[in-house]
């Protein structure tokens, strides 16, 4: 499971990354460094669930730009550049990312070499502009109305038509990659839960599975079956939660209201499952901290029950016909963009993208047959909110069908203290937005010294810039709602 | 002498509190629908009053007349409670054009424009921009019924177009159930209620009405939240006033029982709105003129019995 490492030289890292992206199953995972001295490019292949680290030495803190032919690099490249000061030249539209004006201009806050002497500029953000007659720019956030996490978003419109939407980030950056490297790896796992709240199981399970490679020590099968379980539960509550987020976007009270009612079951069986509505402290290295068999006969008995109450909700909501004029064709991302832009979870698969980690990188709980893709092929609001309802089904059947299996036996094995050194740990999750990374480094002495997680979000952030052209402005928030996308996730 | 000044007694409760109430009723009617208790029907009278002790912050972009068009508003909407016969009781002058009255709601919205552009905030534009293209589509339709029947009586006068009815009129309420109708369907887009805009949202972006008034605060907030919910209250009761004249043997009732079921009436409107905004779902902004075309049939339809009594004859 562990990535297999690499050394690419810089002049053929374009070249082999474009072909592995044209092989079926290939798809690019992560871009990042360790400390300033080299890029890593992780790869995956989704057709045998492996994955590879490329590791290509930089001089001169300079690199050519991949932007141009793997467009879905340039997110990536910019965060590099904010945190290890390695500049890709020929990147078309390089600005900060993560590091606003407020920070110190020398300030690189991952790289262990010496940095030249840097100068203000270089945090100085210059949105795109849309010239030409009638345009004009709504600017919003980052303070929304609703209590939401900020990011700020600038709409350049053309009377109520939507040209180009650049969003900027970084406002609830607080140094997560720095934070989990300095901390005992047994604590590492609350940090993790706190990168994005909403996805506190999934980062979790990430850790948990990073830490476990690096140990090479497997947990046991019970351990697995309730991480899963947990996972579920989470995707469950989340989805139910964005559904009703939507139906409230376009005004549908009655089932917006149904729905977060419905979503307070979901977090009482996740109360149930881990002693915690929001499941943290749950999973860990090495299994999850207590078993709740004498819970499991009632969890089960509230998700057949929540299942029935869910299914009528699901259908008034779907078969109504002005809820169905509002999400259908509107969002539209196409799934050539799709694929050049590397959307993930319920975003990719509305927009035709055949992957689910659960599947390829399956981890031996769910029967091969059991993960019902749901694959939509329009990629508009439309699109997600299916994939989101017929998720929720698969979600509920699950629980049930897991606890039923659930083996006997322990559901925690001791880990050696140390982790083995100059090792890759990689914990792949499918996380309720999509693919969840937590990629580890450790040193000579069996350290962390490097942490870089990859949220879900930080692929489709641009898949929203993407969803909201040429669209009314009234109908931004229900393309914002279907993506559901996390801030503190994606800002670190 | 006695009776007439309790009549003024009641004619002024009815503005002050009726807004409140009927604001109140439909937030209840909402929330017993979501199965939530919802807040007391006076809430909205609380929430002035907090309104009204709170301090104000201003845009510096803006000069007087972001203050003043909440001021002049009300002033405005006061005046057409005071003309219109919205309540079967009317203290007000003896004739009450219909064209007085309607453009007099104009003269509000145009300065809630004003005002809006004047805060310097792009939504307030914007919630300006697109209040504009609503007026633009409503006001035919609110109108056409009324005039309809004006065409008949010879007369603009909303005061003759009422009382014509008992006489000429009272074979036929089919034409005051489409016009009540026109003017309730118009109200809604008017007072800016689903399915046109959604008064709960906080989606700066999808607003019409909330997006202009995103920039007051305090006193000056809660001289806008009333006048709104006046000029719903004065419509829904236009409204009933149409409805009532469609059922003979209401209008041959005695006044008090009149003026009872008037004022019922309005709040059983309320009610009704609840419901509607509970179960429907607001409408995409290219469709909007769809849904105001429903008001333009209604109206369409009363103008051609209208036409068509008066060729009869």
């Amino acid at each position: 499971m562990n990535p297999k490492h690499e050394i690419v030289p810089i002049s053929d890292r374009e070249k082999k990354l474009n072909d592995w992206l044209k092989k079926p199953g290939g798809r690019l995972g992560h871009i990042t460094s360790i400390d300033g001295k080299q890029l890593i490019t992780l790869v995956l292949d989704t057709e045998t669930g492996s994955s590879f680290c490329w590791e290509t030495p930089i001089e001169h803190s300079t690199y050519p730009s991949l932007t141009h032919t793997v467009p879905q690099s340039h997110w990536y490249e910019r965060t590099v550049w904010d945190m290890f000061n390695l500049t890709p030249t020929g990147h078309p539209r390089l600005k900060p990312n993560l590091l606003h004006e407020s920070y110190a201009p020398d300030l690189v806050p991952l790289a262990h070499v010496e940095v030249n002497s840097l100068t203000a500029e270089r945090r100085q953000y210059k949105p795109m502009e849309v010239t030409g007659e009638g345009i004009y720019e709504i600017p919003v956030g980052p303070i929304h109305a609703g209590i939401i996490e900020p990011g700020h978003f600038r709409f350049s419109c053309m009377g109520e038509v939507i040209f180009n939407l650049e969003i900027r980030l970084g406002y609830v950056h607080r140094g997560v990659e720095r934070q989990m490297c300095s901390v005992p790896w047994r604590h590492q796992r609350f940090i993790a839960e706190a990168a994005a709240s909403d996805s506190a199981a999934a980062n979790a399970y990430a850790n948990a599975i990073a830490i476990e490679s690096l140990c090479e020590e497997a947990t046991t099968a019970r351990a697995e079956y309730l991480r899963s379980i947990s996972l579920e539960v989470e995707r469950l509550s989340m989805h139910i939660s964005d559904l009703g987020g939507l139906a409230g976007d376009i005004g549908f009270l009655a089932i917006s209201a149904t729905m977060s009612r419905l979503r307070g079951s979901a977090l009482r069986i996740g109360e149930l499952l881990t002693g915690s509505r929001f499941q943290r402290g749950f999973i860990c290295p090495g299994g999850v901290v207590s078993d709740p068999a004498s819970n499991l006969m009632q969890i089960q008995k509230m998700t057949k029950q929540l299942q029935i109450e869910l299914k009528p909700v699901l259908q008034f909501f779907f078969n109504n016909q002005v809820a169905n004029d509002r999400m259908e064709g509107i969002g539209r991302v196409s799934p050539r963009l799709a694929i050049d832009f590397g959307l993930v979870g319920v975003a990719g698969r509305a927009s035709n993208i055949d992957y689910d980690v659960r599947r390829h990188f399956a981890r031996g709980v769910y029967r091969q047959d059991e993960i019902a893709i749901a694959i939509e092929t329009a990629g508009d609001v439309m699109a997600l909110a299916r994939v989101r309802a017929r998720e929720i089904e698969t979600s509920l059947y699950l629980i049930v069908e897991l606890i039923d299996r659930l083996p006997e036996g322990t559901v925690r094995v001791p880990l050696p203290e140390k982790l083995k050194s100059n090792q890759i740990g990689l914990g792949i999750v499918e996380a309720h937005r999509g693919e969840l990374l937590h990629l580890i480094f450790t040193d000579n002495d069996g350290g962390v010294k490097r942490y870089a997680i990859k949220d879900p979000s930080v692929n489709n952030w641009t898949g929203l810039a993407i969803s909201a052209r040429n669209n009314l402005v009234t109908d931004f928030p229900l393309c914002n709602k279907s993506f559901g996308l996390s801030y503190s996730g994606h800002d670190l | 002498m006695n009776s007439a000044l309790s009549l003024w007694l009641f004619y002024l409760l009815c503005v002050v509190f009726a807004p409140i109430l009927v604001l109140g009723t439909i937030r209840k009617t909402k929330a017993r629908l979501q199965n939530r208790i919802g807040p007391p029907l006076l809430q909205p009278l609380f929430d002035l009053v907090k309104l009204c002790r709170k301090s104000e912050t201003l845009s510096k972009t803006m000069c007087g007349i972001f203050r003043l068009a909440s001021v002049i508003s009300l002033a405005d909407m006061l005046l057409i409670a005071w003309i219109a016969p919205w309540l079967c009781y009317k203290p007000g002058p003896d004739s009450a054009d219909i064209f007085l009255i309607f453009y007099l709601f104009a003269l509000t919205r145009m300065f809630t424009m004003l005002g809006a552009l004047d805060s310097g905030s792009a939504f307030g534009a914007f919630g300006a921009s697109r209040e504009a293209t609503l007026s633009l589509l409503v006001e035919p339709a609110a109108l056409l019924g009324f005039i309809s029947i004006g065409a008949l009586t010879g007369s603009s006068d909303l005061l003759q177009i009422l009382s014509f009815s008992n006489a000429q009129l009272s074979g036929s309420p089919g034409i005051w159930l489409l016009v009540g109708t026109a003017v309730l369907l118009a109200n809604l887009v008017e007072s800016s209620r689903m399915p046109v805009d959604d008064p709960t949202t906080h989606l700066e972006l999808t607003m019409v009405h909330e997006a202009m008034i995103l920039e007051a605060s305090g006193r000056n907030l809660a001289l806008i939240e009333y006048t709104h919910a006046l000029r719903m209250t004065i419509l829904l009761g236009l409204s009933v006033q149409c409805f009532m004249r469609a059922i003979p043997s209401i209008w041959n009732a005695e006044p008090a029982v009149q003026g009872l079921i008037n004022l019922t009436g309005i709040f059983f409107l309320a009610v009704l709105i609840g419901i509607f905004e509970s179960i429907s779902v607001k409408l995409q902004w290219r469709k909007v003129p769809e849904f105001i075309a429903y008001s333009l049939t209604m109206s369409l339809l009363a103008s051609l019995i209208a036409i068509g009594g008066r060729a009869m004859k």
